[in-house]
Order: structure tokens, then C-alpha cells, then sequence
């Protein structure tokens, strides 16, 4: 099979997960606690309005007899499958949940980005150095690190670096302020970055500057579980017998760590960094909280506990299909990395 | 005693009171303790024991790729290979000693004299027969020469020659003595003048790369071939080891091979580099009867062709009679008996030799039982005073716990055969054997382990 009918092939698979995924995720919105007409009217008890309310989200027809559980799933589906995502209930109300999400995506996709990015180049270069240099005194510091950023939870370790940072210039004595280091930046150097023109070299600068301390916590864990896996993938490579015919044949260190380790070595980590990057995009709500950025985990947070019922199912949505994508995506590196993988 | 550098049947590697041990928190285990023994050019030397004897450490110490918490010791590892010596040479020159330009920068009589009267006698230098003799007569007779000078270490004491040096070239001979060198040297080495054939054949090539990267690799690192050139020579090697359809099968990954394969594969990149000596770690113990077989003799017709040395190491005696000239016979990484194959198998006489060839199935078809040995190696972690296989010896008495056996001569032709037991040499009565063992430097054990007094 070819690599482009194997493609074809998880495409057609994932139409059925994607089914299957948004149907539970029906079930569970309209099985919760949350009335949504009552979230939407909130303290006014007028019947009438409440009539009005049911029949604008499609939960009662024009003579007021409710319409069946069925057809509401169907007509979700289908609204889902045309990415026809309606207009937020609670949140925002009458605003359509394509803007909502437009406006909040970037900021979420340029922080999920970043971390994604410190935890590879930080956590594997870490990682496969320690591997390289097994029980030296730079492997017991790189793996004890790896292990305290693996357990300083998030929350904690976001407010530590965030009071740290704006209080940077009266801990340092003046020698160190965050604020304006490199580029000046407003509210402190530690709020939502602003992401308009990008292309100017300075906006750029101010952008990345402001969302690596949120970045940085938000890949602490996925930083310190990349090293450790780095370092016992390169550790279990390097007493491999290839590595050892490798250098029976002569080669030059540098050609046995390059060619014949790091390869090999990226293997385990690929499903590693693929699940995290998931993570990282969907599970932000508190760090989004702490550095003040409202991004997409906040957004689905609100949506979730206020009974916005599209924008929940539409967020639920985009969220699987990113998972799916990054599953084939997965599969897509397997095939280049190790050609042990089939295509059937 | 002196060995003449210069000498047409010089043997290709020569290892001498080769001692690797590793360290862990517990003990130091001696995994090879005080081995020697020859290769001569063409020949194939079987190096046979049980697991955990020390074969693979004496493989991996002439490779130089013992890992940490391993160590080579004491002892030398000399390769006599001309354009070896020459490359390396040409590499490191600060650390070759040139053999002639020696004989011209210094008076040979000269240098005898400080010896001898610094901390040297003429018998040290010259054997027993010397024993006394002036620095001229020494000279005069032959009996000093500059290589013997240089060979022995002395010329790195008088200070001639760099302490480090690791090759020493005397017009178009020499050697490299691979204990001594630095590990930029050693990667020279491997492949093109010593290459090795792991154990595993299946885990012996790297997944990820064509069986063709692979070779080719081996082909520009040591004949600098890349491109077009190297792809056809990479085709010429899978030919030659027997690999049909080469060109289709030089662009397959290693899982699409099958175990035999994989193995001639494994040999074929090692051919690629050109190795002298080809020292092979239980190539066949991986795979079935019939392409063990098919191996063996790919690797027969390969010697034939190249003239290539080989150092096989098996605990087979099957493969061993297929293939080997020579037998060396390890234990708990002693060199407990060598004799050229075909005397060995007819009359062993170390009686650990006796037990592995008793343990052949086929050699006794029609008994009751298989006769083993009973036992287990044991873990050399201390200086023999005693015969390590004394505890599961059959033939085992008082003494062989108290003198440490040297190999002596047994041999009854013209074989150079010798073994390292009490029992021998035979024409001796027992106390005269053990006293004889003694003398040529068994290690003793006092009555008391913890009475021990040098003075005895």
C-alpha cells in the first residue's frame, strides 16, 4: 500500500471516531445538570419568556409541544458536520460561536505552540544529554530537574512565576526588570500578549516575550516527562548491539550519536510529544486564568459550567478534531522515523 | 626473553598477560586474568568456554571496546600489519617509534650500559644464558637489539621514545600495540585492521537504515568510495556473501531480511572495511543448524580468498571442529589448554576439555545419559592461589588447591600443545609436577588464607 492510500484509508477510519465522539458529547450536554433555558433567562420567571427562549433553541416547536431528543441530535450533527456552529446561548448571547472561537483561537494556539516548543527544545537536547552521559553529576542534575518540573503543578508554579517576574526589579535591586527587558512590554510583562502585525520585528519580539513565562509552565510537565523519556530512549539505544557494530566498524563518535542514537531514540518520544501537544491546546484553563490570557480553555470553561450549549458542543468539536488530526499526524511521523512501520 | 621483531612467520596479533577487569561496588571481577596466545596470518583460532569465561571481554579488549566499569589491566595486544602500522604511523606520528631512526640517533652499547647499571641485570635482557654478560658482548652476540629494546618498554624507561607511543614501525615491519592506544587511534583501527561479527545478528544492524546506507557507510569511512561507486561495490560485497537479487535488496530495511541474512550482511559490512583480522563473536549461536552451517562455510571461502585471520569464539565444539585451526580452551578467564583442533578433539588433556567434549551429544551416541560438567564457572574475583576448576574437577587432589597451575607443554608430536594443569607434564611424578608448577610461577596458597607470609 502506498503512503497516500494509508492516508486516504485513516481518513475514511476517522469519520466514524468523529461520529461516535460527538455523539457522546451530545449525551453528556443534554444529560447535565443545566437547564438551558434557565441559564439563558437567569432570574426572570416569566413563562412566557421562558416559552419564547425554549423555542428559539430549538427545545419546543411553534405550538409548544417539545421536539423529540432525536431530531435535536440529528439537527446537531448535521449543524456540527457543515460547521454551521450557530450562536453562543449565555456567554456572549446573539454572537456567532465562529467569531467567538476566531477571536479567542490565536492567543490559545500561539501559547499551546510555545510550550509545545520549550518542552522540545528544552526537555529532549536535556534528555539526550543526560542519556549520553549516564551517571555523571550533569545527568543527576538535568534528571532531577526533570523531575521537579514534572511535579510543580501548574497552578502553583504559574503564580510563583508570575509574582517573581513582576516583582523582578525590587528583588533584584533594579539589576533585572522583566518589564523591560529587551522590549518593553505593559502590565508588568506578564498579561495576554497582544498578537496584531506580527511581521513587525518588534511586535513579534513583545508577542514571544509575554507568553514564554505562560508557556513555560504550561510545558513544565510535558518538558520533564520529554527528558526522562529522552534519557531512557538514548540510554536503552546506546547499549543496543547496532550502536556497538556501529562503533566496531570504526565510525566517529559523533557520526554513532547523530545517525545511529538520535534516530532511534526519537522513536518512543513521538507519541509522547503528540499527546502532549493535545494537552497543552485543551487543557489551559489555568494557566489561560493565572497569566490573564483569554484564550480557548477559558472560553470552554464559561461555556461548559453556564449551560452554553453550542459553544460547548462547537469547542467539544474542534477539540476532537484536532485530537484526530494529531493522531494521523502521529502515525504520518511513525512512517518517516521507522520503517518498520506498515502501511497495513 | 626477546622476540625478534623482524620474522616472516610473526604471527598477526599476539596477545600477551592480557588482564581486563571490572570494577563494581562489590568486587573487582577478573574476567580476563593473564591470557596469551597467537594468530597467525590465514588461520582460524577457536576461543571455546563456557558462558561467563571471558571470551567475548578478550574479543572486546583486543577491539578496545571494553565499556566502563571495564578496564584492560596489564598485558600487550600487538597487531603486525603492515599498512596498518604505516597508516597509523602517518596518523600519529608523535607516537611511533621509528625502530631505525633509533638505531642511528643512539649507540646501542650505550644504552645497554645505563641499563645495566640502573636497576637491570643481562639475564633480564638477554635470558638466562647471559646471565652477567657485559653491554658489549650483549650487543656483539645479538642477543640486545633496538626492537627488543623498544618492545620491551625499556627505550620508553631510558627515555628515547615518548611513553605514550603505541606504534613502532622497523623499516616495513612493526606493530600496534593496541593496550597503549588513545581512542581516536582505536577507531582507526576498528574495521579496516580488526573487524568484529557480533552475537545477535537480528539486533546487529540499525533498523532505521537501508542494509545499503549501512554498508556503504563502512565503504567511504574506510575507502573513501561514495555515489555511484559505493553502491556498486556495496552490490559486490552482498554478491559475494551470497545474497541473491543484491541489487533490489541493497535498498531494503533490515526487518525485510531473514536471520541468515542478516547475518551475511553483518558479514559483508565488515568485509567492506578490509580487516586483517576478523574476529567473529558467536556468529551462528542466533541461528539454525542448516544456515549455521551455510555461514561457516561463507566464511571458509572468504579466508580462502582474502587470506584473512580469524578469531571465532563459540561455545559450540560442533562449530568448532567445522572451522578452526586452532583451539584455545577458556575458564574463568584463564587460558586453561591450546592445541591445534584436530590434536585437541583426538587427545585433550586438560581435564575441563575432557568434560566439554564428553558434553558433545554426538560424540556419545548410545549412553544411558549426556555426561556434563557439574557446576557452574565460577566468578574470578580474586588472584588465583589455586586451579579455579578444581571444584568440579573429576580428577581433582590436595595440591590443586594450593598451586595455581601454569600451562606447560604436553604436546606428544610436533603440535604445540599445552594445558594449564597439575596433572601435567605427564613424565612427572605428581610432587615433581606441582613442584614444577611452582616454580615457573604457579601462585601459592598458604595453609591459612589469612596467615599469609611472603617469606615461604
Amino acid at each position: 500500500m502506498s503512503r497516500w492510500s494509508y492516508f486516504a484509508r485513516r481518513l475514511v477510519l476517522a469519520v466514524p471516531v468523529l461520529l461516535f465522539s460527538m455523539s457522546i458529547a451530545f449525551v453528556i450536554l443534554r444529560m447535565g445538570p443545566i437547564d438551558p433555558v434557565s441559564a439563558i433567562v437567569g432570574t426572570q420567571n416569566d413563562p412566557a419568556y421562558r416559552q419564547a427562549v425554549a423555542r428559539s433553541i430549538g427545545l419546543i416547536d411553534a405550538q409548544g409541544n417539545p421536539i423529540p431528543l432525536w431530531e435535536q441530535y440529528f439537527a446537531f450533527m448535521r449543524d456540527l458536520l457543515t460547521f454551521d456552529l450557530g450562536r453562543s446561548w449565555v456567554i456572549s448571547r446573539g454572537t456567532s460561536v465562529s467569531e467567538l472561537i476566531a477571536s479567542r483561537a490565536p492567543r490559545t494556539i500561539w501559547l499551546g505552540f510555545w510550550s509545545v516548543l520549550v518542552a522540545l527544545l528544552v526537555g529532549i537536547p536535556l534528555g539526550f544529554y543526560a542519556g549520553l552521559n549516564p551517571n555523571t553529576f550533569s545527568d543527576y542534575t538535568a534528571s532531577f530537574g526533570g523531575i521537579i518540573w514534572r511535579a510543580m503543578p501548574n497552578f502553583w508554579l504559574g503564580i510563583i512565576i508570575s509574582s517573581l517576574l513582576v516583582a523582578s526589579a525590587q528583588l533584584t535591586g533594579g539589576a533585572f526588570n522583566w518589564a523591560d527587558w529587551i522590549v518593553e512590554t505593559s502590565g508588568g510583562g506578564v498579561t495576554a500578549p497582544p498578537l496584531t502585525d506580527l511581521t513587525d520585528p518588534e511586535n513579534l519580539a513583545i508577542a514571544i516575550k509575554q507568553i514564554l513565562p505562560a508557556a513555560l509552565v504550561l510545558g513544565s510537565s510535558s518538558m520533564g516527562n520529554e527528558m526522562r523519556i529522552g534519557r531512557t530512549a538514548v540510554l536503552e539505544t546506546v547499549n543496543s548491539n547496532y550502536v556497538e557494530t556501529a562503533r566496531a566498524k570504526g565510525l566517529p563518535e559523533r557520526v554513532i550519536v547523530w545517525k545511529h542514537i538520535f534516530r532511534n531514540a526519537l522513536i518512543p518520544l513521538v507519541p509522547v510529544i503528540t499527546a502532549e501537544a493535545f494537552l497543552l491546546i485543551g487543557g489551559s484553563v489555568v494557566v489561560e486564568a493565572i497569566f490573564a490570557i483569554n484564550g480557548l480553555g477559558k472560553l470552554f470553561f464559561d461555556a461548559a459550567i453556564q449551560g452554553d450549549l453550542p459553544l460547548a458542543g462547537s469547542l467539544l468539536y474542534i477539540f476532537v478534531l484536532i485530537t484526530l488530526s494529531i493522531n494521523i499526524l502521529q502515525d504520518f511521523l511513525y512512517t518517516i522515523i521507522d520503517p518498520r512501520i506498515g502501511y497495513d | 626473553m626477546s622476540i625478534q621483531l623482524t620474522r616472516e612467520e610473526d604471527p598477526i596479533l599476539t596477545v600477551e598477560n592480557l588482564q581486563t577487569s571490572f570494577f563494581t561496588d562489590k568486587e573487582t571481577i577478573r574476567a580476563v586474568d593473564d591470557i596469551s596466545y597467537t594468530i597467525q596470518r590465514g588461520e582460524t583460532v577457536g576461543i571455546v568456554g563456557e558462558s561467563g569465561s571471558g571470551k567475548s571481554v578478550t574479543a572486546r579488549s583486543i577491539m578496545g571496546l571494553v565499556d566502563s566499569p571495564g578496564r584492560v589491566m596489564g598485558g600487550s595486544i600487538r597487531f603486525r600489519e603492515p599498512t596498518t602500522v604505516d597508516r597509523l604511523a602517518r596518523l600519529f606520528p608523535k607516537r611511533t617509534a621509528e625502530v631505525d631512526e633509533l638505531r642511528e640517533e643512539h649507540d646501542l652499547v650505550e644504552l645497554v650500559e645505563r641499563l645495566l647499571n640502573g636497576r637491570h641485570t643481562a639475564s633480564e635482557l638477554a635470558g638466562e644464558e647471559y646471565a652477567g654478560a657485559d653491554a658489549e658482548t650483549l650487543v656483539r652476540d645479538g642477543a640486545v637489539d633496538m626492537a627488543d629494546l623498544v618492545e620491551d618498554g625499556y627505550a620508553a624507561e631510558l627515555g628515547i621514545v615518548n611513553e605514550r607511543t603505541f606504534v613502532v614501525r622497523d623499516g616495513s615491519e612493526g606493530y600496534v600495540e593496541v593496550t597503549n592506544a588513545p581512542t581516536e587511534g582505536l577507531r582507526k583501527l576498528r574495521g579496516r585492521g580488526i573487524a568484529m561479527i557480533f552475537q545477535d545478528p537480528l539486533t546487529s544492524l540499525n533498523p532505521v537504515y537501508t542494509i545499503g546506507n549501512q554498508i556503504k557507510e563502512a565503504l567511504r569511512l574506510h575507502r573513501g568510495l561514495t555515489g555511484k561507486r559505493a553502491t556498486e561495490e556495496a552490490v559486490r560485497l552482498l554478491e559475494a556473501v551470497s545474497i541473491p537479487d543484491a541489487r533490489r535488496r541493497i535498498d531494503e530495511y533490515p526487518h525485510q531480511f531473514s536471520g541468515g541474512m542478516r547475518q551475511r550482511a553483518v558479514i559483508a559490512m565488515a568485509l567492506a572495511c578490509e580487516p586483517e583480522l576478523l574476529i567473529c563473536d558467536e556468529p551462528t549461536t542466533a541461528l539454525d543448524v542448516t544456515i549455521q552451517a551455510q555461514i561457516l562455510e561463507l566464511l571458509e571461502e572468504i579466508q580462502e580468498e582474502r587470506n584473512l585471520s580469524i578469531m571465532f569464539i563459540t561455545h559450540d565444539m560442533g562449530v568448532m571442529a567445522e572451522i578452526a585451526d586452532r583451539i584455545n580452551v577458556m575458564y574463568a578467564g584463564e587460558l586453561v589448554e591450546s592445541a591445534p583442533a584436530r590434536v585437541l578433539f583426538d587427545d585433550p588433556k586438560h581435564p575441563y576439555t575432557q568434560g566439554l567434549l564428553e558434553s558433545i551429544p554426538s560424540r556419545n551416541v548410545g549412553g544411558e545419559r549426556l555426561r556434563t560438567i557439574e557446576g557452574d564457572v565460577p566468578t574470578p574475583n580474586e588472584k588465583p592461589t589455586y586451579c579455579r576448576f578444581a571444584p568440579r574437577c573429576p580428577e581433582a587432589f590436595d595440591a590443586c588447591d594450593a598451586v595455581h597451575p601454569v600451562n606447560v607443554d604436553v604436546s606428544t608430536g610436533d603440535a604445540n600443545h599445552t594445558a594449564a594443569c597439575l596433572l601435567y607434564p605427564e613424565d612427572m611424578a605428581r610432587e615433581d609436577a606441582v613442584a614444577y608448577h611452582q616454580s615457573r610461577g604457579g601462585e601459592t596458597a598458604q595453609a591459612a588464607p589469612d596467615e599469609v607470609n611472603d617469606d615461604e
